[in-house]
């Protein structure tokens, strides 16, 4: 191991090892494992008596030796989306939480003098701490697939096939890039204010907007949700006539999928939802296709991701000279 | 000397910028709501018109407008998704910097060195920030009334009175979540774990116990039409008996019935939802107070 690698390799620790003790952490997790148990229960129940049907009719089909039978319309992948959403917000929450606890932990410690009086780049601090919180948002993801992975099979009779866990690892991979840019958001809004709390606010009220306000914003302006039942249902118009009147309404779809598009909870969604068949018309599509078809937000959550990055190395580098200059 | 002291306290809560950050964000979700109402409307009318027009095409006579009969405080539905959302959360920050001062910097120490109970201190506190609040609502509440007049091309006394009950539960809604700021704050010693201790509890009852009590997922529970689970599911049968703790269904439920945008209720089912609100508020009104009798002022919190 080089002497840079080794010191990316202390930082890292020293970040997940803080993170793990910190009851407050600890706490949110419980949340969302609990959460996440109730989402996928509910879910599984309704479910696996759905399966049970669906293998009742298969049987006495086979019994009667009928040629052709239908494949089951279900989809045990999409009983996850609860999980998702539940990432989603309190998975935010819970990185913005970890980056203000890392920079609040070091300034009542006082252990940034200290790092920084040890032979460490700027870009070694980025990357070390990076790395750690990687590391930490990585156990929450995995802690909170397992549970819900389990939980289809215990609770909806159907264990996910490999195929099944592949496509929910690189939904997880895309939770962690997504939570890990609330993370630097933590870590650049508290590093940035003169009292930690004032930063963690900051930050919260960031969260708000970009993961509850404008998909919120987007969802209302939605013609089919302006009535209970959908409206498009209520004029008694089906899919072909929905689209042929929405074609009137190019400008106004075009301003809703904008709002939608600023935010990035919005994209992490499309991507994890289209993976795991939460949306009916992706379920005939196979891995390729619904990576090519996604691959817009896959590069917007990527360019967020490098933005942040980008930002939290600028905001270590400019508090490494501000601390400098007010020492000499 | 409680008028002096609550005097004090919303001078202190005017020079805050927590207080204009407040009143800013709801003058902002109020003109955010009414004008997601006006563009909602209008795309209802247009898709409305539209759709006659193809099914006369087809020879199909035209459905009744589903515009006739959409409430005329509709327009104003989003504000029930803002409340328990952005609101809850002001409000939560709101309780904590109203106390949080005293303690961090030891001025509480010195307030208390004077000839002042606590229970004075402590009504003085809450009295100047259900104030504050009161002037918040008011503000929205004007924004609403003159939108739905510009929007409806008028506004009938029964909506006036809607929109005022709407208002007052509105701030028994949000003086909870204060009072979750303060009670966080003296069950706490460090200001970021008070503060992320009322955000846990504020995640638990805006998105985990609608999903415990209801089945609304967090994502469905943003928009103001939810369809709630199947009443058949056991789970939900047993659960059902925890919805008086689902703070945010409660509040959205008295909302949609007094802004007549959910299903009639009759005024006792109504008031069945209100009440688990300002039982929320009096028992953490109560719990403040124990708390405060018991807080250890002699000992300086740690500023982070």
């Amino acid at each position: 191991m080089s002497e840079a690698s080794g010191k990316i390799f202390a930082l890292a620790r020293h970040e997940y090892r803080s993170a793990v003790r910190s009851r407050t952490m600890a706490a949110f997790a419980v949340i969302l494992v609990s959460a996440t148990l109730v989402s996928v229960y509910v879910s599984s129940v309704e479910y696996a008596a759905q399966l049970a049907d669906y293998q009742t009719y298969r049987a006495a089909a086979l019994a009667n030796g009928l040629p052709r039978i239908a494949p089951s319309p279900l989809a045990p992948l999409s009983l996850l989306r609860g999980a998702l959403e539940y990432l989603e917000i309190i998975g935010a929450v819970i990185a913005i939480t970890l980056g203000y606890l890392s920079v609040a932990r070091e300034r009542s410690n006082r252990t940034l003098a200290l790092i920084r009086s040890r032979p460490v780049s700027i870009n070694e601090q980025t990357a070390g701490r990076l790395i750690g919180a990687v590391g930490v948002l990585s156990t929450l993801v995995l802690a909170t697939v397992v549970v819900a992975v389990a939980g289809v099979g215990v609770i909806g009779h159907d264990w996910l096939s490999i195929g099944q866990v592949f496509r929910v690892v690189l939904v997880g991979l895309a939770a962690v890039v997504y939570l890990g840019i609330f993370y630097c958001l933590g870590v650049i809004a508290t590093t940035r204010a003169s009292l930690a709390t004032n930063g963690l606010i900051v930050a919260l009220g960031v969260w708000l907007v970009v993961v509850l306000v404008l998909p919120q914003i987007g969802d209302t302006l939605d013609a089919d949700n302006q009535v209970p039942g959908g409206l498009f249902a209520a004029l008694g118009l089906g899919h072909d006539g929905e689209v042929t009147i929405l074609q009137h309404f190019v400008g106004y779809e075009r301003t809703r999928t904008w709002i939608e598009d600023a935010s990035l909870t919005k994209h992490f969604e499309r991507f994890a939802f289209a993976l795991t068949d939460v949306k009916e018309r992706y379920r005939v599509h196979g891995l390729g296709w619904l990576i090519n078809e996604t691959k817009a937000d896959l590069a917007w959550l990527l360019a967020y991701a490098l933005a942040l990055v980008a930002g939290l190395r600028h905001t270590l580098r400019r508090q490494s000279r501000t601390a400098s200059s007010t020492t000499t | 000397m409680i008028v002096t002291l609550t005097h004090h306290q919303l001078r202190s809560i005017r020079r805050q910028r927590t207080f204009v950050m407040f009143l800013g964000s709801f003058v902002l979700i109020t003109t955010m709501a009414a004008l997601l109402g006006y563009s909602s409307s209008r795309t209802i009318v247009r898709v409305y018109d539209e759709a006659t027009k193809l099914l006369a095409e087809t020879g199909q006579p035209a459905p009744p407008n589903p515009f006739d009969v959409t409430p005329s405080l509709a327009l104003l539905s989003n504000m029930t998704i803002y409340v328990p959302f952005i609101g809850a959360i002001l409000a939560v920050v709101l309780g904590h910097s109203t106390v949080i001062d005293d303690k961090a910097s030891g001025i509480g120490r010195l307030i208390f060195s004077r000839p002042l109970s606590r229970r004075t201190y402590l009504a003085s506190k809450v009295l100047a920030v259900a104030l504050a609040l009161a002037v918040v609502m008011v503000v929205s509440w004007a924004i609403s009334t003159v939108a739905v007049l510009l929007i409806n091309g008028g506004i009938s006394p029964g909506d006036v009175g809607r929109l005022v009950t709407y208002f007052a539960l509105s701030w028994a809604y949000l003086f909870v979540f204060v009072l979750l700021g303060i009670v966080t704050v003296l069950v706490t010693r460090q200001r970021a774990t008070a503060l992320l201790t009322a955000l846990g509890v504020w995640v638990a009852i805006t998105f985990v116990l609608p999903q415990v009590t209801s089945g609304i997922r967090p994502v469905a529970s943003l928009n103001p039409l939810t369809a709630p689970a199947p009443a058949v599911q056991s789970f939900f049968q047993m659960t059902s008996h925890l919805r008086p703790l689902s703070l945010s269904e409660e509040y959205k439920s008295a909302s949609a019935t007094i802004l007549r945008t959910g299903a009639a209720e009759s005024l006792g089912q109504t008031l069945t939802h209100t009440a688990p609100v300002l039982v929320a508020a009096v028992a953490l009104g109560a719990l403040c107070l124990g708390l405060i009798h018991r807080h250890d002022y002699s000992r300086s919190g740690s500023d982070e």
